[in-house]
């Protein structure tokens, strides 16, 4: 076969580019590209600086986190980069502690109301030196509005991933199961979901919402259990007493009718049953866990449709087929071979469906629905920074930076998302 | 009497004069919403021999594929229905079994193991998203118990059998770095991996070109001889069938029109319909005008007089003609057809006439071989 004069094939060169340094459709679209890099910075930042933002800067001295702390004397100080006016001078100036003020008073012979007013003098740039500054300002609290766009940022971004699995996970399970059983399960299946999408989704996600809050308060103050507990009481006093035993019913009657009895009871059973408590930490993020729980749980339509009609298309393939003819069981097929399939779409939808739950939590968390303050979110420092817009005076960087964050993280996920899908199409235009 | 004749010579094992497959009376219908049942398959009868090639042959919509699909129980069902009929299949230990009443888990062990299926299509019968090795390999493990070493080996060694080269390192690639072909030999590795004893080549090489096709078909001859495996060879190409089989089935409209060994039905068609099959070939070295079509046989009311017996009444049965006046219609479905034997080693579809009303023709089987009659 090989004779000395055939050239080694390696050594010949290629005439046309090898495949593998043709450009990759991903990174050819510029967008894409850059959205990546930025969703990755932001990524970074948020996420990874959780650790720092959620614990204490001075444990020892208080438990408040640091998203949480600040002075209200420096509250609503513009960042520092920005041209301070008068107001903010002087308040910047009333925020530095009274002995620091005090010493740099004695060292320029002025008085303290003199620095503030003064503001051409040594004393007074000596003291805005030591006043507080904030790099994107500090809300009416005195708190950093990096500091809680940051932690905002992570929960957003947080609840935002959650949600979108969950509603990925539910919405292909469903979408593959209704699709691959067909028939009536595939109708029953789909009406329901016909049926879901025709309810106005804001009103499911707050239903779930306030449910979940309801439970929580029970849960916390056992008010059910310490009114059964004093009807029995009541039943069981009137039985010993006169030997009539009482309906549920009646007993309910006595137990409100009369207030004395009914707060003697109580402050018998608040002993027997004491309020649960849970901590700040545990409540936070049980209120965290609803809301991502509410809106996953409601936004796996869209993927469950998607996914029936990638099920439907696909199931009649031949390779299904021929691994049913080969005797695998139903379940392999379905998870062997048809949901390795579907990898495309769901990674697509789930690019999409992120931007789309960062949204809606931020809608909730606006309309005071979602996160609870103090814990910040991009939605609800945004509803805080339009509360603070008025016309005599404005506090635009509490409006501005949270809006900018959010517009530019769902501006990015959108682009990769779309970068994704072409990059996916078959029928892409090269 | 037909068996002992069409007997070849003695060198043959005892077990393959034993049908392996024996389809009965297989009737199959669909669902069809509002309109009535559409009767896919009424009333097939065929018989498969080991070491045997029977071709079903007929136009799309025949049947042919149900018929094969029933066997496998891999008609959708619903829509489908098994109206009635059996499918006897013999298993490995002797044990005969009626393959349309086995239950899903009884299947799933025939299923490959007993019986596997090749598809028209290679380019898409193999999942995109797994190795060919991997497929292979799912397929032996389904059903043999072996260790994930031996089952690379043994699907190295298929994949050799089917003669593709470098098989460990073709063993990690995709479906979409392999040709038709090469797919085709995949589909037939992955099937005859667990050695089975009954293949289905459902038009194996339509999607094929005719120097691969040719390979594909000596292919299966080869492992068929080898192994003495029954394969039921379904395609619509009349050069196919003279080339590789051994039996010859003729379906029209869901029902058996014709059955007889290869060379009869070449040399001798007795159905008009089979004629017209024939008669449609084009045939290189002549010079036509225009090309002989079927429905230019089958309208000639004088084609459908042919049949021996043909003056008591012995007509062809073709569900486009007026049945005879003297039908005796049995009170049951496809009552008014009969497959009646006109020769020893020859069927054909006929009304059920008075002349063959009492005709007790045994369902057609034909222990047949064209290898055992060449010298």
């Amino acid at each position: 076969m090989s004779s000395a004069s055939v050239p080694d094939p390696d050594s010949v060169p290629a005439l046309s580019v090898p495949m593998r340094d043709r450009p990759n459709p991903l990174t050819q679209s510029k967008p894409a590209v850059i959205g990546f890099a930025f969703l990755a910075a932001m990524f970074i930042a948020c996420l990874g600086s959780l650790p720092w933002t959620l614990s204490a800067s001075n444990p020892e001295v208080s438990e408040v986190p640091r998203y949480d702390s600040g002075d209200p004397k420096s509250g609503r100080l513009p960042p520092v980069w920005w041209p301070y006016d008068d107001t903010d001078t002087k308040r910047a100036i009333a925020a530095v502690d009274q002995s620091t003020l005090a010493q740099i008073a004695s060292e320029h012979n002025t008085d303290i109301d003199q620095i503030i007013t003064d503001a051409d003098s040594k004393a007074h740039e000596q003291a805005m030196d030591a006043a507080p500054s904030f790099i994107l300002g500090s809300d009416n609290l005195g708190r950093s509005l990096a500091i809680r766009l940051l932690t905002g940022g992570g929960i957003s971004l947080a609840i935002g991933i959650c949600a979108a699995l969950i509603s990925v996970g539910i919405g292909t399970i469903y979408g593959a199961i209704a699709a691959y059983m067909g028939g009536k399960v595939d109708s029953v299946m789909m009406r329901i979901v016909d049926v879901l999408y025709g309810l106005p989704y804001i009103l499911l996600v707050v239903l779930l919402a306030v449910a979940s809050n309801a439970l929580l308060d029970e849960y916390q103050s056992r008010a059910r259990t310490k009114t059964n507990w004093a009807i029995n009481q009541i039943i069981e006093t009137q039985t010993t007493e006169t030997d009539e035993s009482l309906t549920r019913s009646e007993a309910r009657v006595i137990f409100e009718s009369d207030p004395v009895l009914q707060d003697d009871l109580m402050v018998q059973a608040a002993q027997l049953y004491p309020r649960r408590v849970f901590s700040t930490g545990t409540r936070t993020t049980l209120d965290v866990l609803t809301l991502l729980i509410a809106i996953g749980g409601v936004s796996w339509l869209t993927m469950a449709r998607v996914i029936r009609g990638q099920v439907l298309s696909l199931k009649n393939q031949p390779f299904i087929e021929a691994a049913r003819a080969l005797g695998s069981p139903g379940r392999r097929v379905f998870l062997k071979h048809l949901l390795p399939n579907l990898i495309g779409p769901i990674v697509v939808y789930a690019t999409l469906a992120v931007p789309q739950a960062i949204l809606q939590e931020s809608f909730l968390s606006f309309l005071g629905i979602g996160v609870k303050p103090p814990l910040p979110s991009w939605g609800n420092l945004a509803a805080e920074g339009l509360s603070e817009l008025n016309t005599f005076r404005s506090h635009w960087w509490l409006l501005f930076f949270p809006c900018a964050l959010l517009g530019l993280t769902l501006l990015a996920m959108n682009f990769v998302g779309e970068g994704l899908r072409t990059a996916f199409d078959p029928k892409r235009e090269r | 009497m037909t068996q002992a004749a069409t007997q070849p010579n003695m060198n043959t094992k005892s077990m393959t004069n034993t049908p392996i497959m024996e389809v009965r009376n297989l009737a199959v219908s669909f669902d069809n919403g509002s309109g009535p049942r559409i009767q896919a398959v009424d009333g097939v009868n065929m018989t498969v021999y080991p070491r045997q090639t029977l071709a079903v042959v007929g136009e799309s919509g025949c049947g042919k594929s149900v018929t094969s699909m029933s066997s496998m129980q891999l008609v959708p069902r619903p829509p489908g229905r098994f109206d009635r009929g059996e499918i006897i299949y013999r298993m490995e230990n002797g044990e005969k079994v009626n393959l349309l009443t086995l239950t899903e888990q009884q299947m799933r062990s025939v299923r490959g193991n007993e019986i596997a299926m090749i598809f028209q299509e290679p380019m898409t019968s193999l999942n995109p998203v797994y190795t060919v090795g991997d497929q292979i390999i799912e397929a032996i493990t389904l059903h043999q118990d072996v260790t994930a070493k031996e089952a690379w080996k043994i699907a190295v060694k298929a994949m050799d059998d089917v003669g593709i080269p470098d098989p460990e390192g073709r063993m990690k690639a995709y479906p979409h770095q392999f040709s038709g072909g090469m797919r085709q030999r995949v589909m037939i590795a992955m099937a005859l991996a667990c050695q089975p004893r009954l293949l289905l080549a459902d038009e194996p090489t339509t999607a094929l070109d005719v120097t691969i096709q040719a390979q594909i078909l000596e292919l299966i001859q080869d492992l068929k001889e080898t192994r003495d495996m029954a394969v039921i060879l379904i395609t619509h190409d009349l050069g196919v069938v003279a080339e590789n089989s051994d039996v010859v089935c003729v379906m029209y409209a869901g029902r058996v029109v014709e059955y007889a060994n290869v060379y009869d039905l070449f040399d001798d068609p007795r159905h008009p319909y089979t004629r017209g099959l024939l008669a449609s070939i084009p045939k290189i070295g002549t010079s036509h005008d225009r090309l002989v079509t079927i429905d230019e046989i089958v309208n000639n009311p004088e084609e459908f007089k042919k049949l021996p017996g043909a003056d008591k009444g012995v007509t062809p049965w073709w569900p486009w003609n007026e049945p005879p006046a003297d039908l005796k219609k049995l009170n049951e479905p496809a009552g008014d057809y009969c497959l009646k034997q006109i020769a020893e080693n020859h069927w054909v579809g006929v009304w059920r006439t008075e002349a063959v009303a009492n005709d007790d023709s045994p369902p057609p089987q034909l222990n047949y071989r064209v290898a055992d009659h060449k010298e």
